[in-house]
């Protein structure tokens, strides 16, 4: 037996805890899952000889099981409401208890018991992104209508901290009630539940929960999608609840409290992130955000919304590489992006920009075409719009 | 097999931005994140895995603060037995030959076959230590080891040498060998694993408790003086070559000549 694998949790055995003899062994989670057609993954085979205790070690071993990137495809089209991605992460659980991880897997764990963030950096820059900014930070007594969470990745990420900033300076453009934690923000776990490390997400989910429940705000207000569904997930005990922000901007819309003045004149396509559209059911917000931009021509995938291809970002794939050389999903979604003829490809999640970022490049389209945050896109309209305005008054 | 494993909690400056202290002679080290010593880490995995294929047990040794203590839960929960933190004070931390006087004063009166240290720490990067220690304790060392080896009470060290070079030395127990990163793959240790370790004896002392004399390891009893910390300025210098190949090879080979590099 490898050293230290429990074969049941708590007092579950690995078939209750996943309720393997719910599987009617309809193969419809293999029909569907994504990464089917770059790896030998075939979670229902797993789901199926997970149910032999004494085969959980072999299973475990697979290399296979790292290929989930958890999108939850195979959980929507599971007939039966199981969710057989839980499978891989439950064999994933085996390593990890074992100690015996991928080197990057055990650094991205550790730096988020250390430091509380994945990727291995200090916990006192974890709000560096806000440098030149005026930010409001939380104080737990002061009431607050919007109480914001950033994500690790978009707080440490320099591709992507564009996020947070741009919403601070659209958050205070529109005149919204808001303000974002201090560096006490820890990790949602989302990774650190998939990747398996099941007694970390749960202090993680113990902590965050007392941190963010000391907080007097109406709700809270995540940037990725990963935290959002993580929260409204896996977090039974939070006092407020857990929006978007594409679902806060679609509201400021419809209030009439954010206006784009400018328009774009492009063509944009949008991809829904797994956990945004197909794991919490948003799909019409960051629409509807990019439709109200004047002159912005929005088409669609192919496979959109709940169809959405997933581009292997999420199920703690950032910190594991698959040993496949078959092109990655994300360059597909960039060569259909290309094929539509679309200007931008627009994201509101920050692991589906990085990654159909690097897919862009890969591809070699960066001349023709742009992967962008919907954040993005409206920071670029304010610039549009600031310059203009200054270049007015100085006509003036 | 009775181990010792020593490790030491550093800040991790790999990627900080690293900035001095109002004193100039230490480091501003508030946005830095810590952890254990690299090479430290290899160490523990190292004792580990002997204590697994040879039986024994691993004592952790460690000076530093109360915050280390997640370090040390870290490499218990990594199969280590027990653990002795040295929390004082009046240690001059900046010198490896008062840290190895306590160190060795927290083993000498123990029974042991090995002691692990790091080859080298982060912080002063001095490589000293271990080989002190082993000086202090009265038995032979091996430095940058890459492979241990024991067999009848013996132990055969795989030395990393520059150019590429391995060295091989057998020496008698107990030794001290200081281990030099990528030996192995040090092992996660999983959270429930650190709160198991809650369970195992960590010791917390001071100089009086070790009976080591204050004298014999403070500041006084350094011969090291730390005057200043600075940062060197940054110059570069670089110079585009053109030409053909035969051409960039002549100019480059006359470069170096001129500068005296070859």
């Amino acid at each position: 037996m490898m050293r230290g694998m429990k074969m049941t949790t708590e007092n579950q055995t690995f078939a209750e805890k996943f309720d393997l003899l719910g599987c009617i062994q309809c193969g419809r989670c293999t029909g569907g899952c994504p990464v089917t057609v770059r790896t030998n993954l075939n979670v229902r085979r797993f789901v199926y000889d997970a149910y032999d205790e004494g085969l959980l070690e072999e299973l475990a071993r697979v290399t296979d099981i790292w290929d989930c990137t958890a999108c939850h495809t195979c959980a929507v089209r599971c007939p039966k409401g199981l969710k057989p991605l839980e499978v891989l992460i439950g064999l994933r659980s085996l390593v990890v208890e074992s100690g015996k991880t991928q080197p990057t897997v055990r650094d991205a764990l550790e730096s988020t018991f250390m430091e509380g963030n994945p990727w291995d950096k200090p916990r006192a820059t974890r709000n560096d992104w806000m440098e030149g900014l005026d930010v409001r930070i939380a104080e737990p007594d002061q009431k607050v209508e919007n109480l914001f969470f950033v994500c690790c990745t978009i707080a440490y990420d320099p591709r992507v901290q564009v996020t947070a900033r741009n919403m601070v300076r659209l958050l205070k453009k529109a005149g919204v009630d808001y303000a974002f934690l201090g560096t006490d923000e820890t990790c949602c776990g989302s990774e650190i539940f998939t990747l398996g490390e099941d007694g970390l997400f749960e202090m993680l989910i113990e902590d965050n929960t007392e941190l963010l429940n000391e907080y007097r705000a109406d709700r809270i207000v995540a940037l990725s999608p990963h935290c959002f569904t993580t929260f409204n997930t896996h977090y039974p005990d939070l006092n407020k609840p857990v929006i978007h922000y594409t679902q806060l901007l679609a509201e400021l819309l419809e209030q009439g409290k954010l206006v784009f003045e400018k328009g774009l004149h492009k063509k944009i396509v949008y991809h829904d992130p797994c956990y945004l559209g197909k794991q919490s059911g948003v799909f019409e917000e960051p629409r509807r955000v990019l439709q109200a931009i004047e002159g912005v021509e929005l088409v669609e995938f192919n496979r959109n919304r709940e169809r959405s291809l997933c581009c292997e970002g999420g199920g703690g794939k950032m910190w594991v590489e698959s040993e496949s050389k078959i092109e990655r999903l994300a360059e597909t979604r960039i060569k259909d992006a290309h094929a539509l003829g679309a200007d931008i490809v627009a994201a509101a999640c920050p692991f589906c920009v990085l990654t159909l970022d690097d897919a862009l490049k890969a591809e070699g389209f960066e001349e023709e075409m742009q992967v962008a945050e919907i954040m993005e896109i409206l920071g670029e309209l304010e610039e549009m719009q600031d310059n203009s305005s200054s270049a007015q008054e100085v006509e003036d | 097999m009775k181990i010792f494993t020593c490790i030491k909690y550093v800040p991790d400056t790999s990627e900080a931005e690293v900035k001095l202290d109002s004193e100039g002679t230490g480091v501003d080290s508030s946005r830095f994140s810590f952890d254990i010593n690299d090479a430290d880490n290899y160490a523990v995995e190292e004792s580990v895995l002997i204590k697994e294929k040879h039986d024994g047990d691993v004592t952790v040794v460690s000076i530093g603060p109360k915050n280390s203590d997640v370090m040390i839960r870290m490499a218990m929960a990594k199969g280590c037995d027990r653990a002795i933190r040295i929390e004082d004070e009046r240690i001059a931390a900046h010198d490896p030959l008062m840290v190895a006087k306590v160190l060795a004063g927290a083993i000498k009166d123990q029974e042991f076959d090995l002691v692990f240290t790091g080859c080298m720490a982060e912080d002063y990067g001095q490589a000293a230590t271990g080989v002190a220690l082993a000086e202090l304790l009265g038995v032979s060392h091996a430095a940058y080891v890459k492979k241990v080896e024991i067999e009848d009470g013996k132990v055969k060290a795989h030395r990393e040498l520059e150019g590429g070079l391995r060295e091989v030395v057998e020496i008698s127990l107990p030794a001290v060998l200081t281990i030099q990163t990528g030996i192995n793959e040090p092992r996660y240790a999983p959270i429930r694993g650190i709160r198991q370790a809650q369970k195992k004896e960590l010791k917390v002392m001071n100089l009086d408790d070790l009976g080591i004399p204050e004298g014999e390891v403070n500041a006084e009893a350094s011969r090291i003086v730390l005057e200043k910390l600075y940062i060197p300025v940054v110059e570069s210098k670089a110079e585009i070559i053109e030409g053909e190949p035969e051409e960039k090879a002549e100019k480059l080979a006359s470069i170096l000549v001129k500068g005296g590099l070859v």
